[in-house]
């Protein structure tokens, strides 16, 4: 019987989800021998071609990580969505839109200008030239994807089987999924291969935890030598534990809390959890100036509030463009502009 | 064009009021969407963001001013909506398109001033930038 064909892609991403293919250590090998390996760009010599030759459904299963930035992303998603039988959103950025999808603050224009004109203090373009989707040259036509206003999930692009959350994903999941997924035992569609359960609720500084917690100042990681055996909120730092599957280690405990830093919700929400700022904003909310709230001024509790210095790039770090609202209303995002080829 | 707007109000307080304030219940553009709320504390940033989501102009929040809220949940109120308001300033929405209204029971009419006053600012600053 021929193996199973297995591809990896990568759209918008820094590679950490290539890392953590590899980070499977000997267990690759297993995998190796149990399947074939079609298409992975960033470790082996494939081609585009190569892909486009084969078979609807001939791949068993897909692995895309990264968001989607530009058309050559989009482009791939759907050939592989086209080939593949089962397409698996691997890591934070295909799953939720990622650090990638921060950008969805700005647009193309606001991007560029920073990156290319006047607004990145160490680049010299007088001329202002900026990249081009098609540029003439002597020797003929250079191309470059087009770079996309907003930045999407995977799903918000093609039609997506299961998630394998995470920042990465640690190992175990991914294995625990490569499993399923060969064995035939796997979950309902859309399932989210991660535990249900937030990361407060497994988290074992929660015996540390008060009864009650009341925050009579925000403090920001770099501002505190933080105890490693107290709950981060209790000491006024910020955690996306409350908000935040749990799973990204086996042994149940956080990887970050571990690390003696805050959870940044690399896991996305929990099934309850509609939108991760909103939910945040309401826990804050909560515990935020609880002590003596009842004499509190309005301008004490704006003082109190406004120490939380960037709400929205805190809260949705990883999930900006699956959040509610999506991106920043641009006064006109949808124009074409000079960027756009 | 009508501002279109959602107005959570409580059951125990400002909703009492409303329902005997026949005036409000001629709305013929139902450019206001009253939503009754068992308080204002269940009011959470989620549901406010909802409304956002389904284009809504603007929220508002009537809750019981203070020491009169049962639950003491109108202070928790007072914080969710400043943090929220700071966090839609960056998705580039106006603060001002969240209202929170301190209106105790037996102030149907000032609540009804509030609601106009709400609707008219709203109107000046027409609806919410699309991102399609």
């Amino acid at each position: 019987m021929p193996k199973p064909k297995v591809a990896f892609y990568w759209c918008a991403s820094c590679g950490g989800c290539e890392e953590a293919i590899v980070d499977l250590n000997e267990d690759i090998l297993k995998v190796v021998e149990l399947v074939d390996i079609v298409f992975w760009p960033c470790a082996m010599d494939f081609k585009y071609d190569d892909v486009r030759k084969m078979k609807d459904n001939e791949i068993t299963v897909a692995f895309i990580n990264g968001a989607i930035r530009t058309d050559e992303q989009e482009e791939m998603a759907n050939l592989l969505r086209k080939k593949a039988q089962i397409v698996v959103a691997f890591g934070s950025c295909s799953h939720l839109g990622g650090i990638p999808g921060l950008a969805n603050f700005w647009d193309r224009e606001t991007i560029f200008e920073s990156s290319y004109g006047k607004g990145c203090p160490s680049v010299d373009n007088p001329d202002g030239i900026v990249p081009q989707t098609v540029s003439k040259v002597p020797e003929g036509e250079l191309t470059l994807p087009a770079f996309h206003n907003t930045v999407k999930s995977l799903d918000q692009v093609i039609d997506v089987d299961y998630y394998i959350p995470g920042c990465a994903p640690p190992p175990y999941l991914t294995m625990k999924a490569i499993v399923a997924i060969l064995s035939g035992e796997l979950p309902e569609k859309g399932a989210i291969l991660a535990p249900e359960k937030t990361l407060c609720d497994e988290c074992s500084l929660n015996d540390s935890k008060p009864e009650k917690i009341s925050i009579k100042e925000i403090k920001r990681i770099s501002e505190v030598i933080s105890d490693p055996e107290k709950c981060f909120l209790a000491e006024g730092v910020i955690c996306m534990g409350p908000v935040t599957r749990s799973g990204c280690s086996e042994e149940g405990d956080g990887k970050c809390i571990s690390a003696n830093m805050p959870c940044r919700g690399c896991f996305g929400p929990p099934p309850e959890v509609k939108d991760v700022g909103g939910k945040m904003i309401s826990a804050l909310a909560s515990i935020v100036g609880l002590e003596g709230e009842e004499n509190m001024s309005e301008e004490d509790v704006e003082k109190l509030i406004n120490q939380i210095v960037d709400p929205a790039g805190y809260f949705y770090r990883f999930s900006l463009p699956t959040s509610l609202l999506r991106r920043k209303r641009m006064s006109n995002p949808a124009k074409e502009d000079r960027y756009n080829g | 064009m009508n501002p279109k707007s959602v107005i959570f109000c409580c059951s125990w307080s400002s909703y009492p009021g409303l329902q005997l304030s026949e005036s409000l219940y001629e709305d013929p553009g139902k450019q206001n969407n009253i939503i009754i709320s068992m308080c204002s504390g269940r009011v959470s940033a989620e549901l406010i963001l909802e409304a956002f989501n389904n284009d809504a102009w603007g929220v508002m929040v009537a809750s019981c001013p203070n020491e009169k809220c049962e639950h003491d949940a109108n202070y928790k109120t007072r914080r969710r909506i400043i943090l929220l308001q700071k966090m839609l300033e960056q998705f580039g929405i106006k603060p001002e398109r969240i209202k929170l209204e301190w209106i105790d029971k037996g102030e149907a009419a000032k609540l009804k001033l509030a609601i106009d006053d709400f609707s008219n600012e709203l109107r000046k600053m027409g609806p919410v930038l699309s991102i399609n």
